[in-house]
């Protein structure tokens, strides 16, 4: 069973460019897509690119608007419009690497996946092994987001790469990760002070 | 030639950040501060550059203002404190660079035979002209490289005088620069100056190259005594240099407890002269009319002038043939009256000097010259103690220290201009002349008139140099304090004091702190021309330890069975 089977498809691409991208699936599929995980897509000539999960949109039409707005809505109305409707949920993913003849970078890829090019979720072996390759450098594309919670997508992110880590037996991939983050973020102190604070909160759960 | 590119064998401390020549270097600390301390030697090693420099401040930094003052610790997790401390707080070193070496390319270099070529002497340490990279690594000084700065100590010239505070290397003063220029000997009392005093003196008589004629006021030099902190013996140089050493005392009788003296010092009154007596102007108040009036007893006695006038009486008056009362033939105002002198003037200076002329150690002719013995074993290459025994008073200690100094003044400048002249083949032997107290003689008022102030500027072309020991440098002359060669420092107290040392030499403001802060009895500093760079050391012990470094291993007595036996008069059966 290679990885490609155990990786879970989670949608097809809408849009793309080298620094992000969004897949959309319908709402059904929307139990296993989470923010901060780290999904992929293989591309025709078998790279593959890899990203962070940093949003999932749902998005309005008119007929949500008409509902929304009426006294009240039949309970198989409102199973309808969400189950039935064709406007695809939104999952916009930040690249943070690709892969390219079986080697990983943190870089961004030469060029965008395509669309209706299937995006994975990566399995806790890929996370495992992607996290923990170039001394994290993949994390500082998520210090480039500007209009995010940078810090509760690196706390969400932290906490499935940290218990992924653990339970393949390696304790020193969380406390290299914040190191990591704190020398990218000492020269910003309000930054790194709110990220610290969702880190200690997130310990102290 | 030394290994070439002598890898230190100390760990990188920190890297420089930034600074430069003027404003010191900066070194961001990557070990805890405690392992460094003010005053630390380290040497910064860039591209085949080696610098060498001295550390004069410790700062808390912080890559913002903020992390610092939080309490990191307590807003996050214990690990993620830490990690936020360890990025972001620093300790920066400030490091005053002093000298540099050019140690060449790498000697299995393909550069390294044409540099050679140019560079044909081994590199040799000079004063810091350029600063070294941006993150040159910084270490502390290991034995090589202070042996490289100071020597190797040879327990001759190369003397060891203390060890470097944060490792133990041993520290060594060349004593022959030493000598060459006048130096000083500065501390608080209880700062350990005496025993740096006795430690230094006796690094000098052992390597022999100077003779040294100490003025021991205290009577500490020359025998034995007790120290007064710890009731424990401590040697004088007379014991532990029998035959190096001459001690003689002031006066006859002067006696230094069981150890008896060499030869006593009693000084003629024809060896006194009127210059002796100005220098003594503030001590017995002097007025401004006792010039001119010792310049006349000079005019009429000569050689003769303090007897004679020691002789006159004051008041004496005989009747004349018309029965009026006039001066008597042998008193001070008939004298007066010849030589056109006020008789009131000449009457006042003969009360001013009833002191001296009481002084038990001056006398019209002794029985041996005791002047003449100390100079001779002087050029004779013998070490002199003088000790004052009794005679322990101001006045005294100024009298004779000046007419003594002036007696070696005129014997060594003409030996000098003999041997310039080639009239004679010797060359003069140097020496040091060991003065205690010296604020006394040395400050302001007195500079001008004492022998000592000459000697500290001229005297070294003449092979003359002083030894300042003092407590007060503050007192001492500027113009004298800025001539001395070589500084060694103990703890000083007082702003002034600490200025004074450190007058005329570069880098003070960072040197200043390093003084305030020695620890008494256990640490000085030593600066000056004399050293190749100033550094704080842990200073020599004086004790059992130190002589037999000096000497070799104590030999013991032999027992009464091993003498018999070497005699072959042994009892035993075999």
């Amino acid at each position: 069973m290679n990885e490609e089977q155990t990786s879970i498809p989670i949608g097809k691409l809408m849009r793309a460019e080298n620094s992000q991208f969004v897949a959309g699936c319908r709402v059904r599929e929307l139990e296993t897509p989470a923010l901060g995980a780290l999904v992929k897509v293989t591309l025709e000539d078998q790279s593959q690119i890899y990203g962070l999960i940093t949003n999932i949109l749902i998005n309005d039409d008119s007929l949500v608007r008409q509902l929304v707005s009426g006294v009240s809505i039949p309970t198989e109305y409102t199973a309808d419009n969400r189950y039935n409707r064709n406007l695809p949920v939104e999952i916009h993913v930040l690249t943070v690497g690709y892969a390219q003849n079986g080697q990983i970078s943190h870089r961004l890829p030469p060029r965008p996946p395509l669309s209706l090019d299937v995006l994975h979720l990566c399995n806790s072996n890929e996370l495992c092994h992607f996290t923990s390759l170039n001394e994290q450098a993949y994390l500082r594309h998520i210090l480039r987001l500007l209009d995010q919670p940078v810090e509760e997508l690196l706390a969400a992110h932290l906490r499935q790469a940290k218990a992924a880590h653990e339970d393949a037996s390696d304790p020193t991939w969380y406390p290299l990760a914040c190191q990591k983050l704190i020398t990218l973020l000492r020269d910003d102190y309000q930054r790194l002070t709110t990220v610290l604070d969702v880190l200690t909160e997130l310990e102290r759960e | 030639m030394e290994d070439h590119n002598l890898l230190s064998q100390n760990p990188t401390i920190g890297y420089v950040i930034s600074g430069g020549l003027e404003a010191n270097l900066n070194v961001r600390l990557t070990v805890p501060p405690q392992e460094v301390q003010e005053g630390a030697f380290v040497i910064i090693d860039s591209n085949h550059w080696r610098f060498y420099g001295l550390v004069t401040d410790l700062r808390l930094t912080a890559i913002d203002e903020q992390y610092a003052i939080q309490l990191n610790s307590q807003r996050f997790a214990p690990h993620l404190a830490e990690y936020l401390n360890k990025q972001t707080l620093f300790t920066d070193l400030a490091v005053m660079p002093v000298l540099m070496k050019d140690n060449g390319p790498d000697i299995t270099s393909p550069e390294y035979p044409a540099w050679r070529l140019e560079n044909t002497d081994d590199p040799a340490p000079m004063p810091v002209k350029t600063i070294p990279n941006h993150h040159a690594p910084v270490k502390l000084a290991d034995q090589a490289d202070i042996a490289d700065i100071f020597g190797e100590e040879d327990n001759k010239t190369i003397f060891r005088v203390g060890s470097t505070r944060e490792q133990g290397h041993p520290v060594c003063l060349n004593l022959d620069k030493f000598v060459q220029r006048s130096s000083g000997i500065f501390g608080t009392t209880g700062s350990g100056k005496s025993f740096l005093a006795r430690m230094i003196l006796a690094g000098l008589i052992h390597a022999d190259h100077a003779s040294t004629l100490i003025f021991d006021m205290h009577n500490e030099y020359g025998p034995d005594t007790t120290s007064s902190d710890t009731g424990n013996a401590v040697f004088g140089l007379k014991g532990k240099f029998t035959n190096k050493v001459r001690l003689v005392g002031l006066g006859a009788g002067t006696k230094f407890g069981n150890m008896p003296s060499d030869f006593n010092l009693e000084i003629s009154h024809s060896d006194i002269t009127t210059e002796d007596v100005l220098q003594l102007t503030q001590i017995l108040n002097l007025k401004e009319t006792s010039a001119t009036t010792l310049d006349k007893l000079e005019n009429d006695f000569h050689e003769n002038w303090f007897n004679e006038f020691m002789k006159m009486n004051v008041g004496g008056v005989v009747e004349n043939e018309d029965g009026k009362m006039e001066p008597a033939p042998d008193s001070v105002a008939f004298w007066a009256r010849q030589a056109g002198i006020h008789p009131g003037a000449a009457e006042a200076l003969r009360s001013k000097l009833g002191r001296l002329f009481n002084r038990p150690y001056l006398i019209d002719a002794p029985a041996s010259n005791g002047l003449k013995a100390i100079i001779t074993a002087l050029q004779d290459k013998r070490h002199v103690v003088l000790s004052f025994g009794k005679y322990d008073s101001e006045l005294d200690y100024l009298l004779v220290t000046n007419l003594i100094t002036r007696k070696i003044r005129d014997a060594w400048e003409q030996s000098t201009e003999d041997f310039h002249s080639g009239k004679s083949k010797v060359e003069p032997r140097p020496l040091v002349v060991v003065v205690e107290e010296a604020h006394k003689l040395l400050n302001r008022e007195m500079a001008s008139q004492t022998i000592f102030s000459t000697i500290a500027r001229e005297m070294r072309k003449y092979y003359v140099t002083l030894l300042i020991i003092d407590q007060r440098p503050s007192q001492i002359y500027d113009e004298v304090m800025s001539q001395l060669g070589t500084r060694i420092s103990g703890s000083l107290g007082d702003e002034d004091d600490i200025n004074a040392v450190l007058s005329g030499l570069p880098g003070r403001g960072g040197l200043r702190g390093m003084l305030a802060k020695l620890q008494p009895k256990e640490e000085v500093l030593m600066l000056g021309w004399g050293v190749p760079m100033p550094i704080p050391i842990r200073s020599r012990r004086y004790d059992q330890q130190f002589w037999i470094d000096i000497f070799g291993e104590e030999r013991k007595p032999k027992t009464k069975e091993e003498i018999l036996k070497a005699l072959g008069m042994s009892n035993d059966p075999d």
